[in-house]
């Protein structure tokens, strides 16, 4: 009886699904919410235990994917944490594209500001949220400085702080999105550079580069 | 000898009428007390030393050490000395006691919906739910006598158990009686008939008066024809006479705890390293937390203050992400608060309080929900509270409000549980409106070029930069009352920066950058 017990649950689940006239989520990824994304990606949708880059300007819609991925997996009743290191994110955007505001956390480390403590400070929340096992997806905005690439303010090791969150995410199984800007990159499980939409481009381009 | 039937009658009827209390009684309680708070306290368990408690210049009690070394309780203190050069006196401490015995009744409650402070030495427990804890009455009251006496060692008092009918009776069992099982209602009277008469605990005078008669046990009180005692004693010794056959139905004084609970220790040698000091707050917080859960609550607030070495003090304020009251989820944070903690001097005391506390609502959950994911959640919630503070972290609620900076409202994360938050829910933003998912706090100034009226470039962090496309303007204003503002918005997409949303301020026509469609 005990060891039927997770089955039933699990067929509970598939009956409410279909109920709600929800999608199948596939096992090990989670889709972005936007199929033309979700095609490019292989497994059709951000890895689960990984960290998958998003990296674009000002405006490349960056965090719009990041939003429709967390829409998607709240819609689910998963739950979901924004690390807000600019203190930028707009929660009624993110309630106009899908998301249950009631499953986001939303965390905004230390002062506005992008000295290196607010970044060890999303950093390190990261990695606890990654690794905690309750969240689904973790996006993840640090304010980084551009000037040195590779660190932060010249002191943190950012690969070594990726790799932490890499294994993090590895051991929490959440997906991971990293928000960049153009001049950093990280050693991540896929990168999509949106960098093209900043320019006279009327629809959203995505090329994907797989690490 | 109608009228003593009559009367026998109705006290075995009323004896079984009468409530069923579970009563604890602790032994030795100042004794006990303190060796809890010394056991608390110790560092290093080699420099224990034998130790009794006095009153009045008299030993009250003493610990098996102190006992195998020649010290008896009620001997004088010289006496005592004389027999144990190295005996560690502690004043009794009254005051101490009773929050000693405060504390468990608070953890009781856990059990019962009622505790009573027998003062100086027990705890009456309402056990009329006892048939709830399993499937006959006689296996859950003996399921709750087990319950009660585990929960006491768990705060680290031994106490003697009875469970039967009325205060009176219950209470003479425990603190005189050898078994700790419950006594059934047509066996009262035998298992009262064996205690000595001080289980009564009569007036004393008239304790005195029976005595003189010869009568050392209940049972031989019980025995007397109730018209004799009533004859000779009056109304007190038709009293007595009740209680020796088990008759009390007074009810119970319940006991409402008024304070939120405190524990405090002093070491017993300085300390400088987080890891012992650990170990004291993980013995505190057991007893703190046991304490809250038997009142339902859950801690959202400690205050630890460290008591440093020579003077001074450190004080840290405590927010947990959810009411808890599992001591585990405390340890968390006060170790991250411990971990990035200097101190000018070695502790030699501490004080944990629960500053502020909340219901500790059941989980409710919903398909999808996990319990281990649950308990996940509440600890990863708790390390990030500890590090990052009050108001890093939230949910965000929306708002009615025109002003976008504040049509959302930070809000404490909760969810784990769907819906019924009780709240009226306000749409984010009305269909078919866009807004930006980034918004700049503050926004930033934008200079605004043009030709001939309409704006074709703007100047932004020294570059000017083209604007290939320009919405209709959406005006928002408001809040004429307190704070106006009066703005029209547009989305505008800037050569190299994409889509951004800016504003023409009506009161000034200066021009804003407040955020961008990322």
């Amino acid at each position: 009886m005990a060891a039927a017990a997770p089955e039933i649950l699990e067929q509970l689940r598939e009956t409410v699904r279909r109920m709600e006239g929800r999608a199948a989520s596939r096992p090990g990824f989670l889709t972005s919410g936007r199929a033309e994304i979700d095609r490019l990606l292989p497994g059709g949708g951000f890895r689960r235990g990984a960290i998958s880059e998003l990296t674009g300007g000002l405006a490349s819609g960056k965090t719009a994917i990041a939003l429709q991925t967390i829409a998607a997996v709240t819609h689910e009743h998963g739950l979901a944490a924004f690390v807000d290191g600019r203190h930028e994110l707009y929660p009624p955007a993110a309630a106009a594209l899908g998301v249950d505001l009631d499953r986001l956390l939303i965390l905004r480390p230390g002062g506005q500001g992008k000295g290196d403590d607010a970044a060890r400070a999303c950093l390190w929340a990261a990695e606890a949220l990654l690794a905690s096992g309750a969240f689904e997806v973790v996006a993840l905005d640090v304010p980084l400085l551009p000037a040195r690439p590779g660190r932060i303010d010249g002191r943190i090791d950012l690969d070594r702080m990726v790799q932490r969150l890499r294994a993090a995410a590895e051991k929490g199984g959440a997906a991971g999105l990293w928000l960049g800007v153009p001049g950093t990159r990280i050693s991540s499980a896929a990168r999509l550079d949106l960098s093209r939409a900043d320019r006279r481009t009327p629809a959203l381009t995505v090329a994907y580069h797989a690490a | 000898m109608q009228l003593e039937l009559g009367v026998v009658a109705a006290a075995e009827a009323s004896a079984s009428a009468a409530p069923r209390i579970l009563a604890m009684c602790v032994p030795d309680l100042s004794l006990q007390r303190v060796l809890r708070a010394r056991e608390m306290a110790t560092i290093d368990r080699r420099m224990r030393a034998p130790l009794a408690v006095e009153r009045e210049g008299r030993i009250l009690s003493c610990d098996p050490e102190a006992r195998a070394r020649g010290v008896r309780p009620g001997e004088l203190l010289a006496q005592a000395s004389a027999a144990c050069a190295d005996l560690e006196v502690v004043a009794a401490d009254v005051s101490a006691d009773r929050a000693a015995l405060e504390a468990l009744a608070e953890a009781l409650l856990a059990l019962a919906p009622s505790v009573e402070i027998a003062w100086p030495d027990a705890l009456l427990v309402d056990a009329s739910g006892a048939h709830l804890l399993a499937e006959d009455e006689g296996a859950g009251e003996m399921e709750l006598l087990r319950r009660a006496v585990a929960l006491a060692g768990d705060l680290g008092l031994r106490c003697r158990a009875a469970l039967a009918n009325g205060r009176a009776p219950s209470r003479a069992l425990a603190r005189h009686g050898g078994g700790a099982t419950p006594i059934a209602p047509a066996a009262l009277v035998e298992a009262l008939a064996g205690l000595p008469m001080e289980a009564l605990e009569l007036a004393p005078p008239l304790a005195k008066r029976i005595a003189a008669l010869g009568l050392r046990a209940v049972g031989d009180l019980a025995r007397i024809p109730a018209d004799t005692l009533a004859h000779r004693f009056g109304v007190a010794g038709l009293a007595a006479w009740r209680l020796a056959r088990g008759h009390d139905p007074t009810p119970l004084v319940p006991f409402v705890p008024r304070r939120l609970p405190e524990e405090h220790v002093d070491l017993d040698a300085p300390v400088d390293r987080a890891e012992p000091l650990l170990f004291v707050l993980k013995r505190m917080s057991d007893l703190l937390a046991t304490r809250l859960a038997g009142r339902g609550l859950g801690a959202t607030r400690l205050h630890l203050v460290l008591r440093l070495d020579p003077t001074g003090e450190e004080r840290l304020d405590i927010g947990l992400a959810v009411p808890s009251s599992a001591a585990t989820r405390w340890l968390l944070v006060l170790r991250e608060r411990l971990a990035e903690l200097r101190l000018p001097g070695s502790v030699v005391g501490l004080v944990l309080t629960v500053a502020q506390a909340a219901p500790a609502s059941t989980e409710q959950l919903v398909v999808g929900d996990r319990p281990e994911r649950l308990l996940a959640l509440e600890t990863v919630l708790a390390r990030l509270q500890a590090r990052l503070g009050d108001g890093a972290l939230f949910s965000a609620i929306p708002a009615d409000r025109h002003r976008p900076e504040a049509a959302y409202l930070p809000s404490t994360f909760v969810s784990t549980t769907r819906p019924a938050t009780g709240r009226e829910v306000v749409a984010a933003v009305p269909e078919g409106v866009v807004r930006p998912t980034r918004l700049l706090a503050p926004p930033q100034p934008l200079m605004a070029l043009g030709e001939g009226g309409r704006l074709t470039a703007v100047r932004f962090g020294g570059r000017t930069l083209r604007v290939l496309a320009l919405s209709p303007a959406e005006r928002l204003a408001g809040e004429w009352w307190s704070d106006p503002f009066d703005r029209d918005y547009h989305r505008a997409t800037l050569e190299g920066l994409g889509d951004c949303w800016i504003y023409r301020d009506a009161g000034d026509g200066r021009l804003w950058l407040h955020g961008f469609f990322d």
